[in-house]
């Protein structure tokens, strides 16, 4: 794309301030490249608990180009969620809220919703990072006032955080948000172009988005978008750390004592966006005076974000244990990139209630071990995660099939620890006892 | 404002909307490309040689082991052992695709899409379909007949060709 030479105009005044007016720009060329790549990424997504994970690793080490397209609406995500604010910031500083509030309640609600699509988003991969954010996300909204316990329960679509929930933040994240964001996006386009259109403002909002686009494209060349481990094979040392647009609530939740973090993280934000929405009528007898209110909260807002995400950034750097866990995962992250990638098994119902052909193994060890101890019982390894081959087990002490279905009852007994876990729950003693019996029988 | 000033103007956002969608559509296509996976040549345990007798298709069943992207998985395909001719049939019809059942009482096989009948050989008997039923690539192994399952043996040949 080829961009002029000579500055737009030379008789402005001042240069800087016309250039400033492009936040809008940006905003739009933003959520067309958030748009483009969540189309392209739902082509390989799945959004269920024993495939996302699989899926993500999929589009990032095999699909071509797949790292770079996530990458993109991945950090993508935050740099819209920091121009959106900007734009709020910008329209603010230019009084938009008095002679132009379409734009004004547009760019608020924008700010919202690009926020909303953010944290549901945040859970799809279900890598460590996206659980912990569903937890968090979990107990913010079981924490509100009157409303806390149903709250809960109907974004999770029940009583735990299970695969119903990664649907419902699939739903929320692929079709209600795009959806709400693209009726408001056009809402404001109708507007803005039912006007006088000053083209040379135009045309610096399209450089501008041009031109973060292309230093986007740029930063995801060279840094991948991060993917933890998978949820169900996380270390208990594992320290999550969200995304940028959400660092300044992470560290605000460190100070705030438990029952206030909901008050804290969703309630003070959401009264501050509604004025900040309502301001047209707030300020409508006093339309030359200072809007105090909107600079109260605006300048509060500005201020928390920063003082909270350096404080977010100085913390992990300052103590040693965390600087040296956080680089264990970022190398261990890395490493996981150098690994060849794993096809996830996968059962077609005819096959799920009937045992495979003789000398095969059993369906149910398909469905719930092979993941980790491979088809065969060869073990496999997931970033630094060793599983342990079942090869030749049946000589060792205490695995007599006997002892392997109390095993899988109760794997700490026997010495196993996590992610080694129970299957109480999930299998039969007649099932365990025909997973055992085949197990025993494997030779080197 | 001059003319051609102006109407550079109002091209430059469209410029710029070209520029974003056409890197995004250039890394899409890569993306979305299909992924040509070498079919796996498994030779598939139908039966033991010594089972396989009389003068009726017999229905087995194979399993098959496939990979399709991120996916692994058991398939279980249908087939026709033919043990007079020691053939083995593919289910397929070489219509569009549906799997043919084996119509005991009246000595054939039919299709339950298009109504195209074949007879206990695989030959075709009327109907829309082409050609009679495919047969399969077969060779005996410590006792057992084994089979190489193709979805479509003509594709096969014309993309190995």
């Amino acid at each position: 794309m080829s961009l002029p030479a000579e500055p737009v105009s030379d008789k402005q005044p001042n240069r800087l301030a016309l250039w400033m007016q492009s936040t809008g720009g940006v905003v739009a060329v933003l959520i067309v490249v958030q748009f483009l790549t969540g189309v392209l990424l739902a082509f390989y997504y799945v959004p269920s608990v024993d495939h996302a994970h699989a899926t993500v690793s999929y589009i990032e080490k095999i699909v071509s180009s797949g790292s770079w397209l996530r990458a993109l609406h991945h950090y993508g995500s935050q740099w819209l969620a920091l121009f959106a604010f900007l734009h709020v910031l910008r329209l603010f500083w230019s009084k938009a809220y008095v002679d132009r509030r379409i734009g004004w309640i547009a760019a608020v609600l924008l700010l919202v919703l690009v926020i909303a699509a953010a944290g549901t988003g945040y859970s799809l991969p279900w890598d460590a990072r996206a659980f912990f954010s569903t937890r968090v996300a979990e107990g913010l909204m079981g924490g509100l006032p009157f409303v806390g316990r149903l709250a809960r329960l109907w974004l999770l679509g029940g009583t735990s955080i299970s695969t119903i929930t990664l649907s419902r933040f699939f739903a929320l994240h692929v079709l209600v948000t795009p959806f709400l964001i693209l009726a408001v996006t056009l809402w404001v386009i109708v507007w803005r172009f039912s006007r006088k259109t000053c083209w040379s403002n135009v045309s610096r909002n399209a450089i501008a988005g041009g031109l973060v686009f292309v230093a986007l494209a740029l930063w995801c060349l060279k840094y991948p978008a991060p993917l933890g481990p998978a949820a169900e094979a996380v270390s208990a040392e594992y320290l999550p750390r969200p995304g940028a647009q959400f660092l300044w609530l992470y560290q605000s939740l460190k100070y705030i004592p438990g029952g206030l973090g909901s008050i804290v993280g969703v309630v003070f934000p959401g009264v501050g966006l509604l004025i900040l929405a309502l301001l047209p009528w707030l300020n409508r007898s006093a339309k030359s005076r200072t809007p105090l209110l909107g600079r109260v909260v605006l300048a509060g807002f500005a201020l928390w974000i920063v003082t909270t995400t350096i404080a977010a950034h100085l913390s992990d750097r300052r103590d040693p244990r965390t600087h040296e866990q956080l680089a264990r995962q970022a190398a261990q992250e890395s490493a996981w990139r150098s690994e060849p990638f794993m096809p996830t098994s996968l059962q077609s119902s005819q096959l799920r209630s009937q045992t495979s052909s003789a000398g095969g193994a059993p369906v149910l060890y398909l469905k719930f071990c092979a993941d980790c101890h491979g088809a065969h019982g060869e073990g496999a390894q997931r970033g630094t995660l060793k599983f342990p081959p079942l090869l030749d087990v049946g000589a060792k002490p205490r695995r007599t099939p006997e002892d392997i279905v109390d095993l899988l009852k109760n794997p700490p007994a026997y010495g196993l620890q996590p992610p080694m876990r129970s299957f109480a729950d999930k299998l039969t003693d007649e099932q365990m006892r025909e997973i055992a019996a085949w197990v025993v029988t494997l030779k080197k | 404002m001059n003319k051609s000033r102006r109407s550079f103007l109002e091209l430059l956002p469209f410029g710029v909307l070209v520029g974003v969608v056409g890197s995004i559509s250039g890394a899409a296509f890569r993306f979305l490309r299909p992924r040509l996976s070498a079919a796996p040549d498994q030779w598939l345990d139908v039966a033991s040689v010594s089972e396989l007798s009389g003068s009726q298709p017999l229905a087995k069943k194979v399993l098959a082991e496939q990979i399709s992207g991120w996916a692994i998985s058991t398939e279980e395909h249908n087939v026709f052992v033919l043990p007079a001719k020691n053939q083995v049939l593919s289910p397929v019809c070489p219509h569009e695709g549906c799997e043919v059942m084996w119509e005991q009482s009246r000595n054939r096989f039919s299709c339950p899409c298009h109504e195209s009948f074949f007879a206990a050989d695989g030959s075709r008997i009327s109907g829309p379909a082409p050609r009679g039923l495919d047969a399969l690539p077969t060779r005996v192994q410590d006792g057992k007949l084994q089979v190489q399952y193709r979805l479509d043996n003509e594709q096969e040949r014309a993309t190995h060709a």
